[in-house]
């Protein structure tokens, strides 16, 4: 069986007198695409702010290849090897295309304020290297991003662009855990369907990728595993196909009347 | 009138200008990143001034000091100045400003005034409420004929070295890697925190460096004005702040427009009769006709449906902003047929009613061809500039840096 990337170890969250997630635990492993299903409200993106350190837990640890980050600034866990894309888009929509994957390497550069003034021969070294490396990022989604545009702004390009953008500034950290939050979101069917091949493409290339998502047809053709999260609680875990047949994620879905029809 | 005259008063504005600029950059960096008007800066450029002038007294420079001493005092005051002036800025934001994050946005904007009366009261308390006079030695005395007119050495030295100091703050911002942090902290903070950018890091390295360009905005003044006082940053903030909202604020190329825009129309408005002021007017009918009958219904043609494009229509679109009225007006008071028309001629008259108005202008200054406005208009003169500027466009004149949240 394959190393395991991400561990998960009984998390809880609380806001004010809601369990928004309660005692979850799982395990992501090297080389494989897990979903996190779930009706709205079930505590999927908590789970991912608590993965990336935007959040705290109130108990319970994550563990990164064995080192606990629960409790860590954002900026450090993305160091260490997660990023992560956001339901609504956040890309920096003022700078270029190129700039906004260079934002993303940021932490991996090493070149400081007094480098930069002075213009060293590592920083251009530095810079010329992180300019190849963005655009080989860029090229992993072909046609999409031709050199022309490289310095276009992002808020040129249109909205299934900028999540496959924010997709490549996730890739620029390098990261040993990918988050998607909804990577296909507002896109149509034919977008969708191409999005969902490039992430598998990507798992391909030995990436590991954690995402949320509603779209069946994505979850269904593109996961290895599926989680489904009902009120804070894991209520089912297994292959996609077993976990959309669960009664318990049925009745989660559709009520317990809906899920007493439906069977 | 003499062309001397105007070009030594356009040197002048240029050079009050690159000083406002100095400043601005400062309240315009800061807004970008943190959504502050940071109203301690204009106190934060007058104890730049402070420094340095305290800096040159104490080590004593005199008419007999070689040139290369002289110089060599010049850079240590400048250093000194800028050193300290940056750990002022640095401080402001950790004490005053960085405990307040995150709440609403007067409470940090009260602090920032809490900071400004802090400082004024201090540098009365340190130096005294007289003003601090610059030892005349080291200030460039010298003048050159430049078309004939006479213009300071020291004003040609302030508009080389405050465009230098633009061109490497560009550079900065553009070209380097704590420039695209302080992009990408002014787009969306908590993203950038998330992708690895220190974001405090990066503030603080906003403030310090707005601090360093006010302390040489600060040096400049004392240097051309010969004197600081406790209060004089406040002035120069104000007008500063107002010429970073002139270009836009939070933009950086905005703050240099619009400070320069200031500058000239604070030494053209008391300095130039209305005779000649009035040209100004003119260029700005020409400008106003231009964009009537040229550049307004070639937009609109651009915008007809495929379908609809004819000749005809073409030339009704056109008929309206035609300089005779009378199309426009008609077409309004019609009954509305056809949306585009109806909206180009609505669009036309307000042209047109623009136009009037500085062709109004126009022609009472020139009938006041003599008169000249007294130095006691200047700021009201400013103030009306600004004013003039923003009903026109709201968010400045290269526009605000308005994050676009997609």
């Amino acid at each position: 069986m394959a190393e395991v990337v991400l561990d998960v170890r009984s998390i809880t969250k609380t806001f004010g007198g809601l369990k928004a997630v309660n005692d979850l635990s799982f395990v992501v492993r090297e080389g494989e695409i897990v979903s996190l299903i779930g009706p709205n409200g079930s505590g999927k993106t908590t789970t991912f702010n608590l993965i990336t350190g935007l959040y705290e837990p109130d108990s319970g640890d994550v563990l990164l290849k064995d080192e606990s980050i629960a409790g860590l600034k954002p900026g450090q866990i993305y160091e260490r090897g997660i990023s992560r894309t956001f339901q609504m888009l956040r890309l920096f929509s003022n700078m270029s295309i190129l700039d906004n994957v260079l934002v993303g390497m940021h932490g991996r550069t090493r070149a400081n304020v007094i480098d930069c003034m002075l213009h060293t021969p590592r920083m251009r070294r530095e810079e010329a290297e992180s300019v190849a490396r963005a655009k080989e990022i860029l090229g992993l989604f072909p046609g999409r991003f031709p050199a022309s545009r490289h310095s276009q702004p992002a808020l040129s390009l249109s909205y299934a662009n900028r999540r496959r953008l924010e997709i490549a500034r996730a890739l620029a950290g390098e990261p040993a855990l990918l988050l998607l939050d909804e990577p296909v979101a507002g896109m149509n069917p034919a977008e969708s369907l191409e999005v969902m091949r490039q992430i598998r493409d990507l798992r391909d290339m030995g990436y590991t990728i954690l995402m949320i998502e509603h779209d069946m047809n994505v979850i269904m053709g593109a996961s290895d595993r599926v989680i489904a999260m009902d009120h804070g609680e894991k209520i089912a875990e297994g292959a996609p196909q077993e976990v959309a047949n669960d009664p318990a994620v049925v009745e989660a879905y559709l009520g317990k009347r809906g899920a007493d029809t439906a069977s | 009138m003499s062309f001397e005259h105007v070009f030594s008063l356009t040197v002048s504005g240029v050079t009050v200008g690159m000083i406002y600029a100095l400043i601005a950059l400062g309240y315009t960096m800061v807004y970008g990143v943190l959504q502050l008007i940071n109203f301690a800066h204009g106190e934060v450029f007058t104890v730049g001034g402070y420094i340095a002038a305290s800096t040159l007294i104490w080590i004593g420079v005199d008419a007999s000091t070689p040139l290369w001493v002289k110089l060599g005092y010049f850079a240590l005051a400048l250093v000194v100045s800028v050193v300290v002036t940056a750990t002022l800025g640095w401080l402001i934001e950790r004490v005053a400003y960085r405990p307040l994050r995150g709440r609403s946005r007067i409470i940090p904007l009260l602090s920032a005034i809490g900071v400004s009366i802090f400082l004024q009261n201090l540098l009365i308390v340190i130096f005294g409420p007289e003003p601090i006079i610059m030892p005349t030695a080291i200030v460039p005395a010298g003048f050159v004929n430049v078309f004939g007119a006479r213009v300071r050495i020291l004003q040609i030295i302030v508009i080389a070295v405050s465009l230098l100091l633009m061109a490497l703050l560009t550079w900065i911002v553009k070209g380097t890697r704590i420039g695209k942090a302080m992009r990408a902290t002014s787009q969306d903070r908590e993203a950038a925190e998330m992708m690895g950018i220190e974001t405090n890091r990066t503030i603080s390295f906003t403030f310090v460096i707005g601090s360093a360009l006010a302390a040489i905005g600060g040096f400049i003044v004392a240097m051309y004005y010969g004197s600081l006082q406790f209060d004089t940053g406040f002035l120069y903030g104000l007008k500063a702040f107002t010429a970073a909202v002139l270009g836009g604020i939070g933009n950086i190329p905005g703050a240099v427009v619009g400070s320069l825009i200031l500058g000239l129309a604070e030494n053209w408005g008391v300095g130039l009769t209305l005779g000649l002021l009035a040209w100004l007017f003119v260029v700005g009918l020409a400008l106003g006709l231009y964009i009537q009958m040229v550049h307004a219904p070639r937009r609109r043609i651009d915008h007809i449906a495929d379908e609809f494009r004819t000749p005809e229509y073409e030339g009704r679109l056109k008929a309206v902003y035609r300089l005779a009225p009378v199309v426009a007006v008609k077409t309004l008071l019609s009954e509305r047929t056809d949306a585009l028309v109806h909206v180009s001629a609505r669009h036309a008259v307000q042209l047109m009613a623009g136009n009037l108005v500085l062709f109004a202008f126009a022609v009472v200054f020139f009938m006041n061809g003599d008169v000249q406005f007294s130095s006691k208009w200047q700021h009201v003169i400013s103030f009306a500039v600004l004013m003039a500027i923003l009903m026109f466009r709201p968010s400045g004149i290269l526009g605000e840096n308005i994050q676009e949240k997609v």
